[in-house]
Parts: C-alpha cells; sequence; structure tokens
C-alpha cells in the first residue's frame, strides 16, 4: 500500500490565537516576512473531540500578503507522514493504525491483547495529534469504549498518556512510542494516580474480582466489535464478520505479498558493476571486461 | 518481388495452378526441360558425359560463337514457367518432394541453369536476375527447397559468384535474397547445418551468407539496414547455436569490422558544428537525423547494441572487447582531447548522444568505465571532463549534458566515482555528526530553511491588483465550506494531494506539483539503487575503506588490464602532471577553463608540446585500417563456393583460350584438374582475407589465389607461371596473411607487415586527430571576472575562489564533481537560463537519490561540515545575498522577475509547448508549477533545441540585456528552493519508508 494518504483540507478547526514558531533559527534569513515558518493552526481545545462542521472563516487570521505561501501547512503534514511511516516501520505487534481521511491530526487504531489479563481484547481507539505538532502536548489516546483498567477514564475513554511523556520532546518522542505505551499498559498494570480509582483498588485489593471485572470489560468490548464507527470517516476502522466473498480475495493477496518483492527486482533500472564490499567501479567478476 | 525476371512477359504467367492435375504440370514441366537441355546440349562445351548431371571432361573442342538470341530467349520463357510450376507445387505425401521437385533435385536442374548463365555472358543483369529468381523461389515456393542440394549449391554459387565487385544494383538483390534465406534459417534453425555441410564436403567450414553479409553491416540505406537485419537473424541464432558463434567468433571478421568500423564511420563525422543557438547543449533526434554521417553512425551503434544483446556470449565479449579497444580508446579518447574548444564540444555532444542510445548493459558498462576508468595521457578522461564543466562556452553547457546523462542511469560506478567515494570517508563533516547522516528530518526542518531564503523583493513594486493577477497562488479561503472546491482541487493536481490548511490561508499550489514530482524521482531511485552494492550510509562500505589518498591508487588497479599502455607518453604527462593526486586537488577549484590539463600550466606550451598526440597502438592501427577497407565494401571471405564459381567461370572462359582440362566430377565439385588460368579480367579481388583453403581443391586454389591476391586494379598475367602453384601448395605469403590475420582475431599482436595493401585508406584514419590549429584564444579571451562575484556568504572564508590555493591532502574534499557543480551554481546570476535549467537538474536529481551520505550532504541543513567544505547551502544562501543586492540597487527587479515569470510562463504554453496536454492542464496552476513542468522536462533531457518558436513573444523588452541572465536566474533560483525542498520533504518520508510498502 502506498504509504500516503488523502485527507481533504479540514474546515473544522478554529485557528488559535496564539502563533507558535516551529523551528527557531528558520526566519533568520527573512526577517522581513511575518507570516513565513508560523505555525497557524488551532490547538484542539482539550476533552473536546475534533469538529467535523465547517467553521465560519471569519475567524481566521487575516490572510498573508498573497505572495508568499506559507508552507507550514506541509510542515505539519509531513512530520505526520514521517511519524506515520515511523510506526509502520516499527511493526508494533498486535497494534494497527490508520489516519483519518479528514485529517492527518487524527488517526484511528485497534490494539489486539494477547495474552495476559486482557487476553482476547480488541480495543478500538482514536488518537488525536495537537495541531502546533511537534511541538506541543503529547498525543492523546481515547477509546472507544472505556475499558476497565486503571488508567483508563471510565467516563471518556481516554488512557493516561502523560504519565509517560510528561513533556514532549520533538526529535526524542515520536508517536509510535506512545503507540507501544498504550499496548503495554494492558501487560505491565499501574495502580498509582489512577484515573480509574476503582479499578486501581480492586486490583491491589482484589485481584479475582478485579480479573472478572476485565473479562467482562473484555466481553463488551468485543460485543460492540461489529458496531458502526464511533466518529464518521471513511478511514474510520470498521469491522465486520468474516464474509468470504469480500475478504478472501484480501487475504489471498496478503499472502502473495511475499512474492512481490521478487520480481519488482526484475524490473529495477539501477545499475551496478560494483562488487559488494570492494567499493571500486566496475570490480564486478562477471563484468563484461574481464572476458 | 513477384516478378520473375527482368525481361520476362510476366503477366502471361499469372496463371492459376489451382485445381489443374499435379501430374500434368509434371509433364509439362518435364517437356519444358527437355527443350531447355535441347538448348543446353547444343551449346555445352563439355557434352560427351552423356545426360547425368554432372559435366564432364570431353575431349571434344567443340567451339561455338555467342548463343543466338532466340536460343537464350527460348530457354528464359522455358525457365519462367518451369519455375511457376515448381513454386506452385503442393508438398507430396508426408512431406515428401512433389514430383517436380524430385525431378528438379534428381536431375540437377538448377546447377545446370546455373552453369548456363555463366556459359552467356554472365553481365549484372543476369545476375540480379538469378538472385530474383532464387528470392522468389526461397519465399514462395509451397514446399521447402533449402533442404536440397541440388538446390542450395547452386544458390551458393550463385552467392558467392555475387561478392566483391558487385554494382550496388547487383548488391540489392544480394542483400535482399541473403535477407530471405536469413530470415528463413532464424524459422528453421535445422538448414542451418546444412549450410555449413555443403561447405564441409569441401574441408573448411564455412558459412558463406554470413560472410557475404559482412560488407555491408555499416552501409546506409536499405541495403545496409536489410543486411544488418539479416545478421541479427543469425546472431539470435548464435545464441543458441555454439556452431555458429564459434564460427563467427573465430572465422569471421565480424567483430573486428563491425567495431573498428565504427571508428570509421566516426571520423567521418563532423567535427564541428554549427550551434543554432545558445541554449543548445544536446544532440536530439531531430538534430542528428538531419546529419547522414551520423544517421550512419547510430544505425551501426545501434546494431553493435543489437548483436550485443542477442548474440552468443562469445560474439558479445569479442564484439564489446574490440569497440573498447578498437574505437573507445583510439578513437574517442584522441577526439575528446582535440585542440579547439568547439571540436571538443562536439565529441563530448557525440559522447553524451550515445550513451543515450546504448540500452544494452555490457555495451553500456564498456563506455562508463572508458569514461570513468581510461586515462589519456595519464589523465582520467572523468576528470577531463568534470573539470570542463567550468568552461564558460558551450563546451561546459554541453559537458553538464553529458553529466546529466550520466547521473540519471543510477549507475552504481557513476555515482561512486562521482561523488560517493569522496564522502566514504566522512572527513566532509565533524566526527560528531556521523550518526547524523542517518538521521531522518521529521520536521521538515531542512525544507523550511530552503525555502527561508528565497529572496525578499517579490512583493516590492507590485501593486495589489497586480499581485491577483498572478496565478502562483490560490486563495483557499474562497474554497474554505466548500467541499466541492476542494475536490475541484485535486482533480486540477491530479493527486490525490490535499493539505490541511487553515481557512483564508494562502497556499502555493505549484509546491504540490514539486511534492508529486520529487516524490516520483526518489521512488524511482529508490528502486533502482536496490540493485546497488552498499548503502553509502556512513558505515556501509565503512570510512575507512577508501582513506583518503589511496583511493585513485585502488582504481589504477582495478583499471581493466587489457587496456592498452601506451609507453613513451609518460615522460611528459609525469612533468606536466607532477602526481595524479595534486591534480586531483586542483580540479576542484578549477576556474581556469581549460580542457582537462593541469590548470596552471601554459596552455599555449603545453599543445605545441603534445601536439602530435597519441597515435593509437599500432595494431589498432592496422585494425582500423582493415576495417576501413572492409567497411568501403572490398571485403572478401574466400570460401569454396568462390572457388567453384572460379571454376566454372574458367571452364567457360576456356573455350576461348582453347585448352579445356578441366574435369568436374557429376557432384559438380571439382577433383582434380589443371587449369589454365590465363587471364582473369573481372574476377573478385581478395585483399588477402583468405581462410583455410579446401583440401581436395589445394591445387586450383592456389592458383587462384596467386591472382586474388594482388591488389585491385593490377592484374598480374599468371600465364606461363603454371609450374609454380603446385610448388607453393601450403605455404608462401598467403599464410603470412592468414597469420597475421588469425592474431588480429586474437586480439592485438599482429605484426606490423600485415597492412601492406591498406596503405591507401589510412590518410583517412589519421586525419582527424593531427589538426594543429590550436585555438587558445577561445579560451583566454572572455573569461567573467570572478571579483564580480560577491563574497561568500557568511563568515567562512572561501578559499577555493583562488584556484591557485594548492590543497594539501588533509583538506577535506568532496570531489571535484560536487565542487564545479557548486562552483557553477554560485555563479547562477552570470549564468544563462539554460546553463542553469541543466545544472539546478542536475543538482536535483543529485539529491534524489537515496543514499544518506549524499542526501545529508546535500539536503541536511542541519549537519555540521568542516569549515573548508562549502555546502549546497551556503551556496544557496549566496546566491539568496546576491540576488538581493541587486534587488536592492535596483528597484524595478521585481517586475523584471515578475515579467521573466510572465515570459517563461508563456513559453511554456500549450501553443508552443511539445509537452501538450499535460501542460495545459499545469497553465492554469500558476507559474510554480510550469516552471516545474519546465525543470522536470530539463531533467529528462529534453530541452527543445531550437529557438524559440516564432508564435512566442519576444523577450520583454523591459529586462535589459546585461540584466536578463540574473532576473532569469532570480526566477529559477526561487522555483528551484522549492524542488529542493520538496525533495527533502519526501526524503524524510520515502528514504525511510520500508521497501514493501512501495
Amino acid at each position: 500500500m502506498n504509504p500516503f494518504w488523502s485527507m481533504s483540507a479540514s474546515t473544522g478547526r478554529k485557528r488559535s490565537d496564539s502563533e507558535e514558531k516551529s523551528a527557531p533559527g528558520e526566519q533568520r534569513n527573512s526577517p522581513s516576512r511575518s507570516s513565513f515558518g508560523k505555525k497557524q493552526l488551532p490547538c484542539i481545545p482539550k476533552n473536546a473531540v475534533p469538529i467535523t462542521k465547517p467553521m465560519s472563516p471569519s475567524a481566521s487570521a487575516p490572510s498573508t500578503n498573497g505572495t508568499h505561501a506559507s508552507y507550514g501547512p506541509f510542515y505539519l503534514e509531513y512530520s505526520l507522514l514521517a511519524e506515520f511511516t515511523l510506526v509502520i516501520k516499527q511493526k508494533l505487534p498486535g497494534i494497527y493504525v490508520q489516519p483519518s481521511y479528514k485529517s492527518a491530526l487524527m488517526w484511528f487504531g485497534v490494539i489486539f491483547i494477547r495474552h495476559g489479563l486482557y487476553q482476547d481484547g480488541v480495543f478500538k481507539f482514536t488518537v488525536y495529534i495537537p495541531d502546533n505538532y511537534p511541538d506541543g502536548d503529547c498525543p492523546r489516546v481515547v477509546f472507544d469504549i472505556p475499558v476497565f483498567h486503571p488508567l483508563v477514564n471510565p467516563e471518556s475513554g481516554e488512557l493516561d498518556v502523560k504519565r509517560a511523556f510528561a513533556k514532549w520532546r520533538r526529535n526524542h518522542n515520536h508517536i509510535w512510542q506512545v503507540l507501544m505505551y498504550a499496548r503495554t499498559v494492558f501487560y505491565k498494570i499501574q495502580t498509582v494516580e489512577p484515573l480509574n480509582p476503582e479499578a486501581a483498588v480492586l486490583y491491589e485489593k482484589d485481584v479475582q474480582l478485579f480479573k472478572s471485572k476485565v473479562v467482562d470489560s473484555v466481553k463488551l468490548c468485543n460485543s460492540h466489535l461489529f458496531d458502526q464507527p464511533k466518529i464518521d470517516d471513511p478511514y474510520a476502522i470498521s469491522f465486520s464478520p468474516w464474509n468470504p466473498t469480500v475478504h478472501e480475495e484480501a487475504r489471498q493477496r496478503m499472502f502473495m505479498h511475499r512474492r512481490k518483492p521478487d520480481e519488482q527486482t526484475q524490473k529495477v533500472s539501477g545499475l551496478s558493476w560494483v562488487k559488494p564490499g570492494l567499493t571500486q567501479p566496475f570490480s564486478k567478476d562477471d563484468s563484461a571486461l574481464q572476458t | 518481388m513477384t516478378s520473375l525476371l527482368t525481361n520476362g512477359n510476366r503477366n502471361s504467367q499469372a496463371l492459376n495452378l489451382r485445381g489443374v492435375d499435379p501430374e500434368t504440370c509434371t509433364i509439362v514441366f518435364k517437356n519444358h526441360w527437355a527443350q531447355v537441355v535441347k538448348i543446353l546440349e547444343k551449346h555445352d562445351p563439355l557434352r560427351g558425359n552423356g545426360n547425368t548431371a554432372g559435366i564432364g571432361v570431353g575431349g571434344s573442342s567443340l567451339r561455338f560463337g555467342p548463343i543466338p538470341i532466340d536460343e537464350a530467349s527460348a530457354v528464359q520463357n522455358y525457365v519462367e514457367h518451369m519455375l511457376f510450376l515448381m513454386m506452385e507445387e503442393e508438398c507430396g505425401q508426408s512431406g515428401a518432394m512433389g514430383p517436380i521437385l524430385e525431378f528438379v533435385v534428381s536431375e540437377n536442374v538448377m546447377e545446370k541453369l546455373f552453369l548456363w548463365s555463366l556459359r552467356r555472358e554472365f553481365t549484372d543483369d543476369m545476375k540480379i536476375e538469378q538472385l530474383k529468381m532464387y528470392e522468389m523461389l526461397v519465399c514462395q515456393s509451397r514446399q521447402p527447397l533449402l533442404h536440397h542440394k541440388p538446390i542450395l549449391r547452386p544458390l551458393m554459387m550463385l552467392l558467392s559468384s555475387c561478392s566483391g565487385t558487385a554494382t550496388p544494383s547487383v548488391e540489392a538483390e544480394l542483400v535482399i535474397l541473403l535477407n530471405q534465406l536469413c530470415s528463413i534459417l532464424a524459422k528453421d534453425p535445422s538448414i542451418l547445418e546444412l549450410f555449413f555441410h555443403t561447405s564441409e564436403d569441401q574441408g573448411a567450414a564455412n558459412f558463406l551468407i554470413f560472410s557475404l553479409l559482412i560488407p555491408f553491416i555499416h552501409r546506409e540505406g536499405t541495403v545496409g539496414q536489410q543486411a544488418r537485419d539479416a545478421l541479427l537473424f543469425i546472431m539470435a541464432l548464435s545464441a543458441e547455436n555454439h556452431v555458429v558463434a564459434n564460427h563467427v567468433v573465430e572465422n569471421t571478421y565480424f567483430c573486428p569490422v563491425l567495431a573498428t568500423g565504427l571508428s570509421g564511420l566516426y571520423s567521418s563525422l563532423p567535427t564541428k558544428f554549427e550551434v543554432h543557438s545558445e541554449d543548445w547543449h544536446c544532440l536530439q533526434r531531430e538534430d542528428w537525423v538531419q546529419v547522414p554521417a551520423l544517421v550512419q553512425f547510430m544505425n551501426s551503434l545501434e546494431f553493435c547494441n543489437a548483436v550485443i544483446q542477442v548474440a552468443h556470449l562469445s560474439i558479445r565479449s569479442q564484439l564489446i572487447d574490440y569497440i573498447y579497444n578498437g574505437f573507445l580508446v583510439p578513437v574517442v579518447a584522441p577526439a575528446l582531447h582535440k585542440l579547439t574548444v568547439e571540436e571538443v564540444m562536439t565529441t563530448t555532444a557525440y559522447l553524451d548522444l550515445f550513451l543515450r542510445n546504448i540500452s544494452e548493459l555490457a555495451l553500456l558498462q564498456i563506455f562508463l568505465s572508458f569514461i570513468f576508468l581510461h586515462k589519456h595521457e595519464n589523465v582520467h578522461i572523468l576528470d577531463t571532463l568534470v573539470s570542463r564543466i567550468n568552461t564558460p562556452f558551450q563546451l561546459g553547457t554541453v559537458s553538464l549534458a553529458l553529466f546529466r546523462t550520466l547521473i540519471g542511469l543510477h549507475c552504481e560506478d557513476v555515482m561512486l566515482q562521482l561523488v560517493l567515494r569522496y564522502l566514504i570517508p566522512c572527513t566532509h563533516m565533524m566526527l560528531s555528526q556521523r550518526r547524523v547522516v542517518r538521521e531522518r528530518d521529521c520536521y521538515s526542518m531542512s525544507a523550511a530553511k530552503f525555502l527561508a531564503l528565497t529572496p525578499v523583493y517579490s512583493s516590492q513594486g507590485l501593486s495589489p491588483e497586480f499581485q491577483k493577477l498572478t496565478p502562483d497562488y490560490i486563495l483557499w479561503s474562497k474554497n474554505s465550506g466548500n467541499e466541492g472546491s476542494d475536490e475541484a482541487i485535486l482533480d486540477l493536481s491530479g493527486q490525490e494531494y490535499a493539505c490541511i490548511v487553515g481557512p483564508g490561508k494562502v497556499m502555493d499550489i505549484g509546491y504540490l506539483q514539486y511534492l508529486y514530482e520529487a516524490r516520483e524521482k526518489i521512488s524511482l531511485c529508490i528502486k533502482a539503487c536496490q540493485v546497488w552494492s552498499a548503502a553509502y550510509d556512513s558505515e556501509d562500505p565503512p570510512p575507512e575503506c577508501i582513506c583518503s589518498g589511496s583511493g585513485d591508487d585502488r582504481l589504477r588497479q582495478s583499471t581493466p588490464s587489457h587496456q592498452p599502455q601506451m609507453p613513451g607518453h609518460h615522460t611528459t604527462s609525469d612533468r606536466l602532471f607532477p602526481s595524479e593526486r595534486s591534480q586531483h586537488l586542483e580540479l576542484e577549484w578549477d576556474n581556469s577553463y581549460d580542457t582537462g590539463m593541469s590548470p596552471d600550466s601554459e596552455p599555449g606550451s603545453l599543445f605545441s608540446k603534445d601536439a602530435p598526440l597519441v597515435d593509437p597502438p599500432k595494431h589498432i592501427q592496422e585494425m582500423r585500417k582493415n576495417a576501413i577497407m572492409l567497411v568501403k565494401g572490398s571485403y572478401i571471405e574466400e570460401s569454396d563456393f568462390q572457388d567453384d564459381f572460379m571454376a566454372y567461370k574458367l571452364v567457360s572462359q576456356k573455350d576461348s583460350l582453347d585448352t579445356v582440362d578441366a574435369v568436374l566430377s557429376k557432384g559438380g565439385s571439382p577433383e582434380q584438374q589443371t587449369v589454365n588460368t590465363s587471364t582473369q579480367r573481372d574476377q573478385p579481388v581478395s585483399n588477402g582475407l583468405l581462410t583455410s583453403l579446401p583440401k581436395n581443391e589445394v591445387e586450383l586454389k592456389n592458383k587462384m589465389n596467386s591472382s586474388l591476391s594482388q591488389p585491385a586494379g593490377t592484374p598480374e598475367n599468371t600465364k606461363g607461371q603454371k609450374p609454380n602453384f603446385r610448388q607453393k601448395a601450403s605455404g608462401g605469403e598467403e599464410d603470412d596473411i592468414m597469420a597475421q590475420y588469425s592474431e588480429l582475431l586474437k586480439g592485438l599482436g599482429i605484426s606490423a607487415e600485415g597492412a601492406q595493401d591498406a596503405k591507401g585508406d589510412s590518410a583517412e584514419l589519421t586525419m582527424p586527430m593531427e589538426e594543429d590549429d590550436v585555438d587558445f584564444n577561445a579560451f583566454n579571451g572572455e573569461q567573467p571576472e570572478q571579483e564580480k562575484m560577491s563574497p561568500p556568504f557568511g563568515t567562512k572564508n572561501w578559499a577555493a575562489n583562488n584556484s591557485s590555493v594548492t590543497r594539501d591532502k588533509g583538506v577535506p574534499f568532496t570531489g571535484p564533481f560536487i565542487s564545479v557543480l557548486l562552483s557553477r551554481l554560485e555563479n547562477m546570476l552570470d549564468n544563462s537560463l539554460h546553463v542553469n535549467l541543466l545544472l539546478t537538474g542536475i543538482i536535483a536529481q543529485l539529491a534524489a537519490y537515496p543514499q544518506p551520505l549524499l542526501r545529508s550532504f546535500l539536503l541536511n541543513t542541519n549537519m555540521v561540515f568542516q569549515p573548508s567544505v562549502r555546502s549546497l547551502y551556503q551556496v544557496l544562501a549566496s546566491v539568496k545575498n546576491n540576488i538581493e543586492k541587486i534587488a536592492a540597487a535596483r528597484k524595478d527587479f521585481s517586475t523584471l522577475v515578475f515579467d521573466a515569470k510572465q515570459y517563461l510562463l508563456h513559453r511554456d504554453s500549450p501553443h508552443s509547448d511539445p509537452l501538450g496536454p499535460e501542460n495545459a492542464l499545469w497553465c492554469h496552476n500558476g507559474d510554480g508549477s510550469r516552471t516545474q513542468v519546465r525543470l522536470g522536462k530539463q531533467t529528462r533531457g529534453a530541452l527543445p533545441v531550437p529557438t524559440l518558436p516564432p508564435t512566442s513573444p519576444p523577450l520583454p523588452p523591459r529586462i535589459p540585456p546585461y540584466m536578463r541572465n540574473s532576473v532569469f536566474a532570480a526566477v529559477l533560483f526561487t522555483e528551484f528552493l522549492k524542488e529542493l525542498a520538496a525533495t527533502a520533504q519526501e526524503h524524510s518520508i520515502l528514504s525511510h519508508a520500508p521497501l514493501e510498502e512501495e
């Protein structure tokens, strides 16, 4: 698949009054341009799902002088693309994410728990990335259904990510780490400063009851697996029961995929007569010069 | 093609024999033949051997004059009818011969007919007639004919008779027939054996139809094309049939003729061009099809390419060897070092053209290894070419185009030699930066830094209304809240691109196109580089593997051993170039516009001392002489059919001489015979290319050879020398010649005597290398003043501007190529638009390579390099400063730039642009994308050569000529920054994505 994904221009965000510099040094050479290089995208208000209906353009800041486009959106988009390719590269076990169609700042995900207390759990979640990324807070992870877990808010379903990423540091912190953390939480249960005190207390005092509550929670989540996605988006992750006419072909293709690279190398246009390890031009044994 | 005979009454023959009883046909055929035989025997000097097929020796000495015309035409009419019957005959049951064919075979009809035509005057018309006859038979017969010796044999004799001295019209027919035979061979390789066996009866393996084609290899026009097509059939055959392959390699001069023929053709190419416009930089198809000599050369090169593609490995490697040693080294290398700028430029353009037209890897490889490893006059060709980039003339532009071609090959060896080997040691960066090499630029920092270099002048002096007119950018506020509009933009770009853009944001739609193209380019590059041997990421290969200084020695060791050494030339060269290393170092900032010689040497003295440039090694000269002779059409391979033919010929001549003592056996092969070879007026003349002799014809052969080996035009009267012939049986001159040529075939060991008979042609060969009109004014006349350049941007002192500074070995160095490119880029404002297009195209292509070493050097603006290392970013910053200085000095600069943009936009409008509809789409989107397309076209090497079409408007009059370059450069600079930024951004995604995500 293509690592690119499409997004429509998001019209659902308010502009923020506070503009933040993205790159510290980037304006040095063009001080006269005020608009260039500044992030002009708004923060998503905390605890709010992004609004998807259009907002009035009147709320926007005055447009730039018309001759210099702002490349800020490109930087943000490519930063997120880079994050996404990093996620792919990590091959996190049991975790799948997909950016939404409408905004690169919202990713849909699902996590499969394969052993431990939460074994067989399939939890859908959404990642919200602040739009001043990577200079804002850490991304938020919200489960579609609040899982019974000390670190998951029983009301909103939000996972306490902040405790792991108190300060989001560009270049050091990446979104795959957040996803990794979301997975770890289900294998190593923490109870300090819980978002769900009940779960924390039970885990400490009555593991058996905790376990049974977890089983119930897992069952509940799984029973809602085939529900329509919570957020209406073409790229939202949705499950459906096994249907050979739909899925069989896709499954075949997944198995086929392995063989593909061999075919591709046949068509490659590149050339090399360098013998591996020699770093000398035209050093390959089968080179025509040796005849 | 269907016409049987040149003067026959064809219409009467257009009978339809369908449904006619085959037996009737056979009877008619036999009757006709009986009539023919009557006439034939009446005039047969050898009559007396009964009616068996052979022609024996009769004691009688029947004298006869010329054959009466009525009898001749009677025979002709009968024969026409007979052939028609024969062609129309269907196969017998289960593939057996039809009765007519059987009769033809058993009565040896074809051979008798051939002899009959020999009996008469064997004129060109007769030959053409017979060639046409066979061609028709072979093509149109309903049953396979070539399997039958009585048909094949006279055909071979006919072919043999047509070799050598044929006139163009005969040659045309001959080649058509040969072409047909080869195509039949290709379809039915089982016949192949017969073609060989026919001759093996007489001893030597022979493959006449192949040998006959060789002289036509380099012929122009249809004849040449048909011959080459025919040869390709055989080449394809050789891939599976090692007998053919061996024969071609060991017994024919196919490869030497082919390869050294290139040299011959090259020598007739124009040495100078009329350059029609200043933006011309490479030979496009439309250019070279107008130069017949070049067309001919390209045809032959294309043929070499095709042969290498289809032929057996042994042929391929022999051919490649000959092309390297017989064409590239002795011809192209000196040509690249000719004395005038124009000539050198022309050669460079040729080389570029050749590279672009070679598709076969093995061939491409020797061209590349020639460019990258070969040393001429002790200097690497590569160094010479690189240094020429810095010439301010057309030569510099053409050299840039050559390197654009090279870089576009995605070849590891090319990139290694040009750039990577200087980066591998990692000495160009601070030690602490090594780990940064592989880091990805997650947040588009580099892109931002590149874009921040956009000079600020654009908005000054433009009224707001004016700004609105510029199609550069669209205001997204108009679209906000309306998804339909967004979709429209998506459609426009043709990509599924959209961006997070706040309402009311202005955005550069052209940038999307840059991103898209960068993505395409990088993806392609990544894919192509999968075959490379190393990642070039500062660990693989390890920095230690090329320590500075040893690189060249290593390279020298890896130079192919077959490159002929040229002793005797080292002394002068060594004096001029005290050490290889220093030469290299000086090249880096070489602004002296030389043609590859040492920058500080006196040009005049240099050339006058070395003016008689290296003559190629003797054996190569010989080879070339011979090859040219072959090309000129005097090539004849000795063949037994040739002998048969000669025998027959003699037989027919002896009547008039009244001394008949030849004996021809039934099968037609000559047995012991003594022939008085008296006058041989028009027989083919061999230039000494004699192969081994069939054993049972030694005597006859010797007689033949004695006269054959005389040079053309000096026929020797051999009367009375009869006794000598037998004694010369095996030995004598022709053996020497044979020995020489077999040596020649083994490559490169021939003695000097072999070329005596080729003197006439040698002048032509040496011609291009011996000119001595040194055009140094061109070099020294108009050097651009370096002083004009403003000091380098930033505080770093760039010693590089001073070419006299000698670098010591410890100084970090990114290689001459990068250095020259950057130094030309720094002069961007002085360069013409076309140079800048090439230059930025090359750098953009370099930037698309995914190797972390290269990518980090060009695109990572956060890397910390050694102070002496000049980075792309620094150079761009310096250009930006210069632009802003000019803008500050001229208030109307931004208007001029705007005009220039409009002009470029207009120039690329669909009406005047060959790219067509794809462009039409983009011209609505704004200048950015338009110029982008322009750049894209550039990098693909297709800048339209001719001057502007008359429909396009002239330059905006408001741009004063002296400002032109800088104004256009300013336009281009902004676009180039976008291109680089887009490339950097795409790298941050693509170069790190797992490959299977493609």
